[in-house]
C-alpha cells in the first residue's frame, strides 16, 4: 500500500469517527437544552394555572394558545398524584396534524376537588431546529472529507514527487553506467537530505567498483608480461641440445600450466571488459552462417571422439559484437565436445529465435543454479571454469536468456534471443 | 634480415634476440620510446617488432612516426592488451600484424618472416628450403620440381617449420598456429601428430629428405 493511500485512509477514518461522535454529542446536547427550555415554559404555565386556581378557587378555562393545550380531568381517589414530564403528541388544531409534543402532568386542588392538569406544548420547532443542525453538521462532515481527500490526493502526491523521482533513479541505477543522479528541486529538507545521501552513496559505490574493476584489469595485464617471459624462456630452454626425455616431459607440463594460466587470465580480462561494456563493435551477425563455420572448425575434434553431429538451422540474424558471438559459440560447442562421451552425440538446433546445443555426457545433471557461476566446474574438467560465466555475461549484455536443462540423459544449453 | 625489437622487458628481449640472431639475422634492440625513435629515424629495418606499452611513451606514437617518415619497414605489434580497439587502430595505422602476449617465439618468428617475405618479394614470392620450394602466391609446393598436394593445414605447417628451421617447436605452439587460440586444444594434441605424420609421408614420398624430427615430450624440430 502506498504511503499516501495509507495516510489517507487513516486520516479519513479518524476524521469520520470524530465527526460522527461530535455530531452525536451535539445532537444530544441541543436536544437536552431545547427540552429543558420547553419544560421551563410548561412550568411557567403550571404556575399561572396554580396561581389562578388559588385566587378564584376554580380552574381557569382550558384555553388553547398557539402551540399549547391545557386539559383537566377530575381525579378519582387512589389515582396517582405524581407530577411528571412526558413526550407526547400534540394535535395541531390549525393544521389538523399531530406533531411531536411535550406535556407536564400535575395535580391542582380547586373547589374542593383534585384535578389532573395536562399542559401540552408542541415541540415541532425544537425538532425542526435539531434536524437543521443535524443536516448542517452532516454537510460540514461531507465537505471536510472531500476537502481532505482532494488535499491528500493532489498536495501529497505533489509533495512526494521528489521522493518518487529519486526512487525511479535508484531503480534505474546501474554500476556500469556513466549517468549520475540528478538532484531534485525540492524545498523539503528530508528529501534534500535523502537525495544528497543517495548521490554521495552512489559516488562512493562507483568509486569502489571502479577500483575493483581496474584492479582485475591491471592485475591480469601485469600478469601477461611475466607469463610472456616464462613462455619465451621455455621456448629458449627447449632449444638446448641435450634434453632428456624426462626433462622433456617436465617441460611439457610447465607449458600446459602456463597455457592454462594464460587462458584463465584472458578469460578474466574478457569478463571485466564485457562487464564494463567495453566491447562496442556491434554489427549484424548472421548466426546460422557463423555456427556452420564454427562447426567446421571443430570438425576434427568431433571426428576424433567419434561424436555424431546433428544440425538443424533456420536463418537468424543478431545485432551484436561478432567477436562476442564467436566466443559464445566457441564456449557452447567446445563444452559440448569436451564434456561428451566417446561415440556420443551433439545436436545444434537453431529455430524460432532459440539456439540449443544438446549433448550426451555424464549421466547426471549439472547444478543449474551454479553452472553459470565463475569457477564452477566439476573435478574432471580441464577448463578454466569461466566459459559458461562468460557466455552468461554475454547473454546478459544483449538481454538473451541462457538456460540449462537435463533431460533424457542429455544436457541442453539454450539461448533465447 | 634486419630487425628492430622495441621492448622494455629485459628478460623477454633477451629471449627474442637469442631466438632470432642464431641464424645470422641482424637484431637490434631499443628498450624505451626515446631510443626507439632515434633508431627508426637513423636506420632502415626489414621489420620492427613493437611493444605498445613502453615506460616513457605510447608505442602507437612510434608507429605514427614511422609512417610519417614514409619508411617501408614492416611492423609487428606485440602487446599485452588483448583489445580489439588496439588491434584495429594498430592495423589502421599501418602495422602489418598484431600478436598478443604471451606468445611462442616460434609464432613470432613465423609472423616476422611472413612480413619480411611479403615486404621484399620481387615478383616471385618463393620460399626455398633445400629441395623444397613453395610458391607463396599460388600456394604450390614442389619437391625437386614435382608438385606435392598438401592440405591447407599441412601447407601452413610446412611454412611454419621452414620459418623456424632448426628450432624445437612445441605442440601447443603448432596447435595455436593451426587452429587459432580460440579453441583450447591442450588435451587434444593428437591432431597435430596426425597432420605432421601426413605431411612427412607426402614429402618423403615425393623424394624429399626426412627433415621433421620428433622431440619426446616437447615437440618437433625441422632441419637438415
Amino acid at each position: 500500500m502506498k504511503l499516501a493511500r495509507k495516510y489517507n485512509r487513516v486520516n479519513l477514518v479518524t476524521s469520520l469517527i470524530i465527526l460522527v461522535l461530535s455530531g452525536a454529542v451535539y445532537y444530544f446536547a441541543i436536544h437536552y437544552i431545547l427540552t429543558n427550555k420547553l419544560d421551563n415554559d410548561l412550568k411557567i404555565e403550571e404556575e399561572e394555572i396554580v396561581a389562578s386556581a388559588l385566587k378564584y378557587d376554580k380552574l381557569p378555562l382550558p384555553s388553547d394558545f398557539k402551540d399549547q393545550k391545557v386539559t383537566y380531568s377530575e381525579l378519582k381517589p387512589g389515582d396517582s398524584t405524581e407530577r411528571y414530564f412526558a413526550n407526547t403528541v400534540y394535535n395541531n388544531p390549525d393544521e389538523k396534524e399531530t406533531e411531536p409534543g411535550r406535556s407536564l402532568v400535575t395535580t391542582i386542588r380547586a373547589g374542593g376537588k383534585d384535578y389532573s392538569v395536562t399542559i401540552t406544548k408542541s415541540s415541532l420547532e425544537a425538532e425542526d431546529l435539531i434536524r437543521l443542525i443535524f443536516l448542517i453538521t452532516l454537510g460540514v462532515i461531507i465537505v471536510l472529507l472531500v476537502t481532505l481527500a482532494v488535499i491528500n490526493r493532489f498536495v501529497l502526491s505533489n509533495l512526494w514527487r521528489p521522493f518518487y523521482e529519486t526512487l525511479k533513479q535508484l531503480k534505474a541505477f546501474n554500476l556500469a553506467d556513466k549517468n549520475d543522479f540528478t538532484l531534485q528541486h525540492t524545498q523539503i529538507d528530508e528529501f534534500l537530505e535523502l537525495d544528497q545521501s543517495v548521490i554521495s552513496m552512489s559516488r562512493r559505490v562507483r568509486q569502489d567498483y571502479k577500483e575493483l574493476k581496474s584492479f582485475t584489469d591491471n592485475a591480469s595485464h601485469e600478469m601477461m608480461t611475466p607469463l610472456a617471459v616464462i613462455n619465451s624462456k621455455l621456448d629458449t630452454l627447449i632449444q638446448t641440445e641435450a634434453l632428456s626425455d624426462r626433462q622433456g616431459e617436465l617441460i611439457e607440463d610447465v607449458y600446459l600450466a602456463v597455457n592454462r594460466l594464460t587462458r584463465l587470465n584472458q578469460s578474466l580480462l574478457l569478463l571485466a571488459k564485457i562487464e564494463n561494456n567495453l566491447i562496442k563493435d556491434e554489427e549484424n551477425v548472421i548466426l546460422d552462417t557463423l555456427i556452420t563455420q564454427k562447426l567446421r572448425q571443430f570438425n576434427e575434434l568431433l571426428a576424433a571422439s567419434n561424436i555424431h553431429l546433428i544440425q538443424k538451422m533456420e536463418p537468424q540474424r543478431l545485432y551484436m559484437s561478432k567477436y562476442l558471438a564467436d566466443i559464445m559459440l566457441n564456449n557452447l560447442i567446445s563444452n559440448a565436445i569436451r564434456h561428451n562421451k566417446p561415440n556420443g552425440e551433439i545436436k545444434v538446433l537453431l529455430h524460432s529465435g532459440k539456439l540449443s546445443v544438446v549433448n550426451t555426457g555424464v549421466e547426471k545433471a549439472l547444478n543449474s543454479q551454479r553452472a553459470f557461476e565463475r569457477f564452477y566446474k566439476d573435478a574432471s574438467s580441464e577448463g578454466t571454469g569461466l566459459g559458461l560465466a562468460i557466455t552468461s555475461q554475454i547473454c546478459n549484455l544483449y538481454n538473451f536468456k541462457l538456460d540449462y536443462h537435463y533431460q533424457g540423459e542429455q544436457h541442453e544449453f539454450s539461448i533465447t534471443f | 634480415m634486419k630487425i628492430l625489437l622495441i621492448e622494455d622487458e629485459e628478460a623477454l628481449r633477451d629471449s627474442i634476440i637469442t631466438y632470432f640472431t642464431e641464424e645470422g639475422n641482424i637484431c637490434e634492440t631499443a628498450e624505451d620510446y626515446t631510443s626507439a625513435l632515434t633508431k627508426i629515424n637513423l636506420y632502415n629495418y626489414d621489420c620492427v617488432v613493437l611493444d605498445l606499452t613502453l615506460p616513457d611513451g605510447d608505442g602507437m606514437e612510434i608507429l605514427r612516426n614511422l609512417k610519417n617518415l614514409h619508411k617501408n619497414d614492416g611492423v609487428l605489434i606485440i602487446s599485452a592488451r588483448h583489445s580489439l580497439d588496439d588491434k584495429l587502430s594498430g592495423l589502421n595505422l599501418g602495422a602489418d600484424d598484431y600478436l598478443v602476449k604471451p606468445f611462442h617465439l616460434s609464432e613470432l618468428k613465423a609472423r616476422v618472416t611472413a612480413i619480411v617475405r611479403r615486404k621484399s618479394f620481387d615478383g616471385n614470392n618463393l620460399i626455398v628450403f633445400r629441395e623444397i620450394s613453395i610458391d607463396g602466391l599460388a600456394m604450390k609446393t614442389m619437391v625437386n620440381q614435382n608438385t606435392v598436394n598438401l592440405t591447407k593445414k599441412e601447407y601452413d605447417l610446412l611454412i611454419y617449420f621452414i620459418a623456424n628451421q632448426n628450432k624445437v617447436i612445441t605442440k601447443s605452439a603448432l596447435a595455436e598456429h593451426l587452429w587459432g587460440d580460440e579453441i583450447d586444444l591442450s588435451d587434444h594434441f593428437d591432431f597435430i601428430y596426425t597432420h605432421i605424420k601426413n605431411l612427412r609421408k607426402k614429402l618423403v614420398e615425393a623424394g624429399c629428405g626426412d627433415y621433421i624430427k620428433s622431440m619426446y615430450g616437447v615437440g618437433y624440430k625441422f632441419g637438415a
